[in-house]
């Protein structure tokens, strides 16, 4: 039995939206439909609409490069001064990548696509990292909220183990990327430790932290605070549960476990 | 809840709207239309928002993911997700477009006309009741605005959304705005078009604005609704004679809220024209 006619037809309209050039395009209309061997009375149809199916094209494509463009101004500042954005939208288009119908999965599904492929990254080392501190915030803020079943309570004591916010992200760059603009999107090369959360108001924040406080908070979940001060060789902890308490005052730590 | 709650002119939830909707119990919206994949699997202050409205207000549910048309395997995870949403907002149907919009596993995120053929048909059809029988309340299809016909159609528009619509056994959510964009661009009559149509099977109503971009006329969701489509919509109420909830939908150019409102009174007053007698209009 040949293949569905309606399937063929649904495949030619997702080339001619997804497919990168136009000027194949403008030189025959009919190509996509063609391409899916249609006969050519379907290819003709192709060819006798062209304004109404490239206005599909305009529509879908800017319904998936809107969220690329929302969500990572920076790097978008970055790849235009170079004549790289179009580009490298289009090597994501053709990737294929955009499985979800969520409308939020498309910029994380881009992320994705960079941490697979590397695209750009032998050029500019911190492009997956720029690209990812600037989705950071965007997933704290919409992470889905939980609820603790565990037993925690507010105030830590060294024997406890710590319990980050679900929403929490402790993570760790090469680049400060946290200090790109779209002025100035190539951040300055150095060590840097980030904690991502979401406030008890519900709104995103971001923390920047010494290499021994990220580790720190990292190893605390696992291990209690105690022994966790003890492998960093962090020695004076006044300091680093008054740190504790105002993490757990903003929102970014649930809270503290004793001991089973 | 029961059916009959819904009637009169309702809104769409927007998010730069939450915080206000959700301080204000007396808004005067007799129910609000939000969209499943903006709530669930979602987390943080505009959720939790949008939760505090939902659980208080009468809601309708409508979906853009389901791609009914296409011939992709469903997203168990989202239907597991849409199930609970939909028995907890207590909507009495959930709608979804007539049209598809994945290929291949890849989605389009564009409402995409399905091929006005026998065979689009049959599989419409199919997938419309394998998606039914998957829901726990009825499924309503809403008729798109296309601007191209997909390959050489063996149908019209009308038969083939009767053929799925009674096929299938489904609802039919009629977007008069849909109706009159196309018009206008295919050089019909929409009252002569909705005089062929299942209207018995019209549960709820879209209302929108649109705009005009060169030769084509673009279902953009961001502008007021212009008097003839209003007055299709009371066309078409009359010759229901019942009530059937009307959804304002404003995705584009949102408004202030107090804008978007009057605009809802506006349209409200347009509905009683046709459905209440004159000593019982209220907006």
């Amino acid at each position: 039995m040949s293949e569905s006619r309606t399937l063929r037809l649904q495949r030619a309209m997702a080339s001619l939206i997804l497919d990168g050039d136009e000027n194949l395009l403008e030189a025959d209309p009919g190509f996509p439909a063609q391409m899916q061997g249609l006969a050519e009375a379907d290819v003709q149809s192709f060819r006798d609409q062209v304004p109404a199916l490239m206005t599909y094209r305009e529509l879908a494509r800017m319904s998936l490069i809107e969220p690329l463009e929302d969500t990572f101004p920076i790097l978008r500042a970055l790849l235009e001064e170079a004549d790289a954005w179009d580009g490298c939208v289009q090597a994501f288009l053709d990737a294929r990548r955009v499985k979800s119908s969520h409308y939020r999965d498309i910029a994380p599904a881009f992320l994705g696509w960079l941490a697979t492929t590397q695209w750009g990254q032998d050029r500019w080392p911190f492009l997956l990292e720029l690209a990812h501190a600037e989705l950071l915030e965007v997933l704290v803020a919409h992470f889905p909220d939980t609820t603790t079943a565990e037993e925690i309570h507010a105030d830590p004591e060294l024997e406890d183990r710590i319990l980050l916010e679900v929403a929490t992200q402790v993570v760790a760059y090469r680049h400060a990327v946290h200090k790109a603009s779209e002025a100035s999107p190539i951040p300055v090369a150095t060590p840097t430790y980030l904690l991502a959360y979401r406030s008890r108001e519900g709104e995103p924040g971001l923390m920047e932290l010494t290499q021994a406080t990220a580790a720190f908070l990292v190893m605390a979940g696992t291990q209690t605070l105690a022994e966790s001060a003890r492998a960093l060789g962090l020695t004076d902890l006044g300091p680093l549960m008054h740190l504790l308490r105002d993490l757990h005052r903003v929102g970014a730590i649930a809270g503290f476990q004793a001991p089973i | 809840m029961t059916q009959g709650r819904f009637t009169g002119v309702g809104l769409g939830l927007r998010r730069p709207h939450l915080e206000q909707v959700a301080g204000l119990e007396g808004h005067g919206v007799p129910f609000w239309e939000t969209c499943p994949e903006n709530v669930v699997g979602d987390g943080g202050r505009f959720n939790r928002l949008a939760w505090s409205i939902l659980d208080r207000d009468p809601v309708l549910t409508h979906g853009l993911a389901m791609s009914v048309g296409g011939f992709d395997t469903w997203d168990q995870e989202y239907l597991r997700g849409l199930e609970q949403f939909l028995i907890r907002t207590g909507t009495p149907w959930h709608s979804e477009h007539l049209c598809f919009t994945t290929v291949d596993d890849n989605c389009l995120h564009e409402l995409l006309p399905i091929p006005f053929t026998r065979e689009a048909v049959r599989h419409t059809i199919a997938r419309a009741k394998d998606l039914q029988a998957r829901l726990p309340v009825p499924l309503l299809l809403e008729n798109i605005t296309y601007y191209a016909e997909l390959g050489v159609p063996e149908m019209a528009e009308a038969d083939f959304i009767t053929e799925v619509i009674e096929g299938a056994d489904v609802g039919w959510l009629l977007d008069v705005n849909n109706v009159y964009v196309n018009s206008v661009n295919f050089g019909f009559d929409p009252k002569e078009w909705l005089s062929r149509m299942p209207l018995d099977r019209v549960k709820q109503f879209h209302i929108a604005g649109h705009k005009r971009f060169g030769n084509l006329t673009v279902d953009t969701h961001g502008a007021d609704v212009i008097e003839p489509v209003i007055e299709l919509m009371q066309w078409t109420l009359a010759r229901l004679g019942r009530h059937v909830p009307v959804l304002l939908e404003r995705d584009n150019h949102i408004p202030d809220l107090n804008l978007l409102l009057a605009e809802r009174s506006r349209l409200q007053l347009a509905y009683d024209a046709v459905l209440l007698p004159s000593e019982v209009r209220h907006v």
